[in-house]
């Protein structure tokens, strides 16, 4: 599914070369729960980046689906992103002018497809959330718990080949937390792949496995159960 | 698709929630395509005044015969009548008249042949004589005319009712004997036109014996070429044979100096508009960053993030324009009476009764603005699309810092200024008669000059800022300090609004500089020529502009020497001629007697040399015709005379100011030896030593106010309405200046909005610790009024140097070297206030916005 070999990440900060992932090497099966761990800084949303292709590695390599993300066209690597990955990010990341329906197909109306047909896919995901009487509303109308949900909504709506979270309830309290990894747990369950990030060691254990991050490099990578916590 | 699905949901969401924003960038591209679309449809206006004027009255006829303008002798028309080829081939007189009641209306005369003329032209006359079966069989009478239905009905005249009129002959009355429709020669100057016998207008005009050209149709299958060269046999030399498209065209080369800088202060105003359009794009980059970002990470490409702003910059652009090239229409239809006077002025009387719309002006304009808008748009729209996904979402520091503080900038800056310098070193050294000495290649060394210091502008206030906030600190206290350091956290986009604001205060300096050499340079001169107490003419002293002068007998001299009071009186006359294709002036008076009072500005030459003047083939040639022809004295040059060609000696250069195209002095014996024209526009009278002027004047208007109405000027006077005519001139190019500064204004409010909009939670953190609304308003507002006074600053200084190069480039390229460049001290000054006022005025309703900021939503914004 997606496989890294020997990727790194270098950055230029001044004058100062910043080394954020060295030698990274591994591959995600499908249908796993991936969780990142890390201490700030370990490199976990950097890698996180590379696998969506937000970023590009400055070594090493990364493949997607067999496809590689590295050394392919800006155009390519956008259409990866718009088809086979979805993002679910910490500080939600909705457009606040749109609606939510219109943020949850908002991946489907950058291929083009017109609304009358987007819009009732995006209805049934805001359905599967649980904000069926929430597509109307703007951001700035609905809850932090809300907004997230609403942005896996819009992460599922092309049916991506796996969809990547960067600490999604890192801006959430505890009880709404639990509600979002339930609800990510359950679409794994129904075989959806999951890449998390998280400093968590509770949100982590939701995950089938849990790789940990130190000084950009991996430290552990340990397969779990599955159970929950 | 995809384009249009982010347009209809991202794009049109911004418009209904940033509608000030919107409106403001909107109404710099209209105020920018209207000022272009006004002063095109002026310009297009007063040109086809004339070339109607050309058409209408030319008829039917193919080719048009002119010789000099005061006429040539009539025997000249039966040599073409006889012309193999020649159909029809009949004579015409121009000339002009007023009546003497009323608003002293101006007309055109025209004589004609009445047996001949409707083989050319076509009158249709409404009302007729009641005693006559044929008014045009009836015109032969010397006292009858033919008035326009339209006149008429306006000055409430009736059919065979008597009116007085002002001809050279004096005031003469005229019985009219019929009304023309408004059609043909009667559309002509809107209906202000009266027909003729020929006869009758040459003894009314003093052109006893002369016309003033021959009209000639030709017979079918005959080619233009072969007939002009068979006329042109027959001829002497120096006749003119055009056709009436051609009298066209030269009037347009004699506007086109005019025409070209009108549009060229048009086109600046929307040069500003295009910083306007640039900072607003920067800005809204800046804005969606986020959007970006989130818009990348779901898989939007570059291309389409690029395309998505240069598209919603085209469709306001395509609104802006259409709603300018609307306000443009009404601003012509405001100005096209000013832009026809200052034609009037300076080159040709012109009446301008309808405005020439075009589709092509109109539309053509708006196309340039749109075309515009979307140039100043691609930097920052390139700029939105190289922000990356992941530190757009992260909003991790744009980088538009270092674009606009770029290496490539500075390139920028560095070839612009090189090329202005370039450009004009290499106008400097061509020859006066090179086509590189135009008006167009000294603009561009202009533009370039403003391009280059406008693109260092962030530079400069990188360096400049940091050296003011002790100065500012001490002055506003913290407020002062705060808005140095916010003017210094954004010196790119702060940088663009001071470059628009440095644009339009240049323009406004440069303007007033030129103006202002212009101005002294001529006062200087007026008081070294005119030494007369008194001008007498029959219209306006200035002979273009006002009511018409219509000359004078010149045995009128003899007689107003005789008035109590008079010392001496002098006769003055002009025309225009034909040299090398171009109209060029001829001034003639009488030199032996001026050179008695007044020392001429004689550039090249001797007074001993003006004095062979008088009585030989000898002329003076002014600096302007000299640089244009390359001329010096010693030289000989061929003028065409109504008795053929005739080489004249020129002895000296002097300086006159008269005409941009070139003046030549003539002595009055000479000009009335080869002219055969004893006609005079202007007596300049010398009262007597000790002698009141105000009586001589008045005894002057008794003498001859019974024959004809004169204008007897004092000589303060006089100068008074040349500095009225100057004004004038210049009114046009002040209310472009005008508007440039209002866009530039515009710019500001939109800078200092985004600013205050980005700094929501700054501001919030600042009021939650204590600061004051007030002390909120007042952060915005200086830091309004230093990009207004750094804007200004620096516009100062670039306009004193595009100053420099139009007075260089243009005037002094028309006017010879004797124009010295005056700094308007005044003006300086003005622009600094006005850059100032304008700037705080703008920084107003961001100031307003800042200080309503709601302290816990800015405090929880995200």
């Amino acid at each position: 599914m997606i496989e890294l070999r020997n990727a790194g990440k270098t950055y230029q900060q001044g004058s100062r070369e910043v080394r954020a992932l060295r030698d990274v090497s591994f591959v995600i099966n499908k249908g796993e729960f991936l969780s990142i761990m890390g201490p700030s800084g370990s490199g976990k949303s950097t890698l996180l980046n590379l696998m969506g292709g937000l970023d590009q590695p400055t070594s090493g390599e990364v493949f997607i689906d067999s496809r590689p993300l590295h050394g392919i066209t800006d155009n390519e690597l956008t259409l990866i992103r718009r088809r086979r990955v979805g993002y679910i990010f910490q500080f939600f990341n909705l457009l606040p002018l749109l609606t939510a329906e219109e943020n949850v197909g908002l991946p489907l109306l950058l291929d083009g497809l017109p609304f009358s047909e987007v819009k009732p896919r995006a209805a049934a995901l805001l359905d599967k959330v649980g904000l069926k009487e929430r597509a109307e509303h703007r951001p700035e109308q609905l809850s932090g718990g809300e907004m997230q949900r609403v942005a896996i909504a819009r992460a599922l709506i092309t049916g991506p080949a796996v969809i990547l979270a960067d600490e999604p309830t890192g801006n959430l309290d505890s009880h709404t937390s639990e509600e979002i990894f339930l609800l990510l747990k359950s679409l794994n369950d129904q075989g959806q792949t999951i890449v998390m990030v998280t400093h968590d060691p509770k949100a982590a254990a939701y995950g089938s496995r849990i790789i940990t991050l130190k000084d950009g490099a991996p430290d552990q990578d340990i397969v779990i159960g599955g159970d929950n916590p | 698709m995809n384009l249009a699905n982010l347009l209809r949901h991202v794009s049109l969401k911004h418009v209904r929630l940033q509608k000030a924003q919107l409106v403001m960038a909107m109404a710099g591209i209209c105020l920018g395509v209207a000022a272009m679309v006004a002063i095109d449809l002026a310009n297009r206006s007063v040109l086809c005044s004339f070339e109607d004027s050309i058409n209408h009255i030319t008829g039917r006829a193919t080719l048009q015969i002119t010789g000099a303008e005061s006429g040539f002798p009539e025997a000249m028309l039966e040599r073409v009548q006889n012309v193999a080829g020649v159909e029809y081939a009949v004579p015409v007189i121009e000339a002009t008249a007023s009546l003497s009641g009323g608003r002293q209306r101006a007309l055109m005369i025209l004589g004609i042949d009445v047996l001949q003329d409707h083989q050319i032209r076509d009158y249709s006359i409404t009302d007729e004589s009641a005693d006559i079966p044929d008014p045009l069989l009836f015109l032969a009478r010397r006292d009858s005319i033919l008035l326009t239905r339209t006149m008429a009905a306006q000055e409430g005249i009736d059919i065979d009712q008597q009116i007085e009129m002002q001809t050279v002959a004096g005031l003469r009355t005229f019985q009219v004997r019929g009304l023309l429709n408004p059609a043909g020669p009667a559309r002509v100057a809107g209906g202000d036109i009266a027909v003729m016998d020929i006869y009758a207008a040459q003894m009314a005009f003093g052109k006893e014996g002369r016309i003033d050209r021959i009209d000639v149709s030709l017979l079918p299958g005959e080619n233009f070429d072969t007939m002009q060269e068979r006329i042109r046999q027959v001829l002497p030399a120096g006749y003119s044979i055009d056709t009436p498209a051609a009298r066209t065209r030269q009037v347009e080369v004699l506007l086109s100096r005019f025409r070209k800088s009108m549009g060229f202060i048009s086109c600046m105003a929307l040069f500003v508009g295009m910083y306007l359009i640039y900072n607003t794009v920067s800005i809204t980059v800046v804005q969606r960053r986020k959007e970006i970002g989130i818009l990348r990470a779901l898989g939007a490409s570059r291309a389409e993030i690029f395309r998505l702003f240069l598209t919603e910059t085209l469709l306001i652009a395509a609104v802006a324009s259409l709603l300018g090239a609307g306000l443009g229409y009404i601003f012509a239809r405001a100005t096209v009476d000013l832009v026809a006077q200052s034609v009037s002025d300076m080159y040709l009387r012109t009446s301008v009764t309808e405005l020439a719309f075009s589709w092509r002006a109109v539309l053509g304009n708006g196309a340039t603005g749109v075309l515009a808008s979307l140039t100043a748009a691609i930097l920052p729209a390139l700029a939105g699309t190289r922000l990356t996904p992941a530190s757009a979402i992260r909003s991790l520091p744009y980088s538009a810092e270092s674009s606009l503080l770029g290496r490539k900038i500075k390139i920028a800056s560095a070839l612009s200024l090189l090329a202005a310098v370039v450009i004009f070193a290499v106008f400097e050294s061509a020859e006066p008669a090179s086509a590189v000495r135009s008006l167009g290649v000294i603009m561009a060394s202009a533009i370039f000059l403003l391009l280059g210091i406008s693109l260092c502008t962030p530079l400069l206030l990188r360096r400049i800022v940091p050296l003011c906030h002790g100065a500012l600190a001490a002055c506003f206290g913290a407020q002062g300090r705060l808005a140095g350091l916010n003017l210094q956290k954004n010196v790119s986009r702060n940088g663009v609004a001071v470059a628009a604001i440095l644009c339009s205060i240049a323009l406004f300096v440069s303007s007033a500089n030129a103006i202002s050499s212009v101005r002294r340079s001529m006062f200087d001169w007026i008081d070294s020529i005119i030494r007369a107490d008194i001008l007498v003419s029959t219209g306006h002293p200035l002979a273009t502009g006002g009511s018409p002068t219509i000359p004078m007998p010149g045995d009128m001299q003899q007689e107003m020497e005789k008035v109590a009071g008079v010392l001496s009186v002098e006769p003055f006359r002009k025309g225009y001629l034909n040299y090398e294709g171009k109209k060029v002036l001829l001034e003639i008076f009488d030199v032996a007697r001026r050179l008695e009072y007044c020392p001429a500005m004689i550039t090249q030459g001797s007074r001993e040399d003006m004095l062979r003047l008088p009585g030989r083939d000898n002329i003076v040639v002014n600096e302007g015709f000299a640089v244009k022809h390359a001329i010096k004295p010693g030289d000989t040059i061929v003028l065409p005379t109504p008795a053929g060609p005739v080489p004249f000696g020129v002895t000296a250069i002097v300086v006159s100011y008269t005409s941009d195209s070139g003046a030549i002095w003539m002595d009055v014996t000479t000009y009335r030896r080869h002219w055969q024209d004893q006609l005079v526009d202007t007596f300049e009278v010398l009262v007597q030593p000790g002698r009141d002027i105000a009586a001589a004047r008045e005894a002057i208007l008794a003498r001859f106010g019974g024959e004809r109405r004169l204008f007897a000027l004092p000589a303060a006077e006089f100068k008074v309405e040349v500095q009225k005519m100057l004004d004038r001139s210049f009114v046009l190019t002040n209310a472009v200046n005008i508007l440039t500064l209002i866009i530039a204004g515009l710019g500001i409010i939109i800078t200092l909005l985004a600013s205050v909009l980005e700094r929501t939670r700054e501001i919030g953190i600042l009021r939650g610790i204590g600061m004051q609304k007030n002390q909120v308003s007042a952060v915005v507002i200086i830091e309004s009024i230093l990009i207004g006074a750094a804007g200004g600053a620096l516009g100062i200084a670039t306009g004193v140097l595009i100053g420099w190069i139009e007075l260089e480039g243009v005037f002094r390229l028309d006017f010879g070297a004797s124009i010295t460049y005056h700094l308007h001290y005044g003006a300086m000054a003005w622009a600094m206030l006005l850059a100032a006022g304008l700037s705080a005025m703008a920084g107003l309703y961001p100031a307003q916005r800042a200080a309503a900021t709601n302290i816990v939503e800015a405090l929880t914004y995200e």
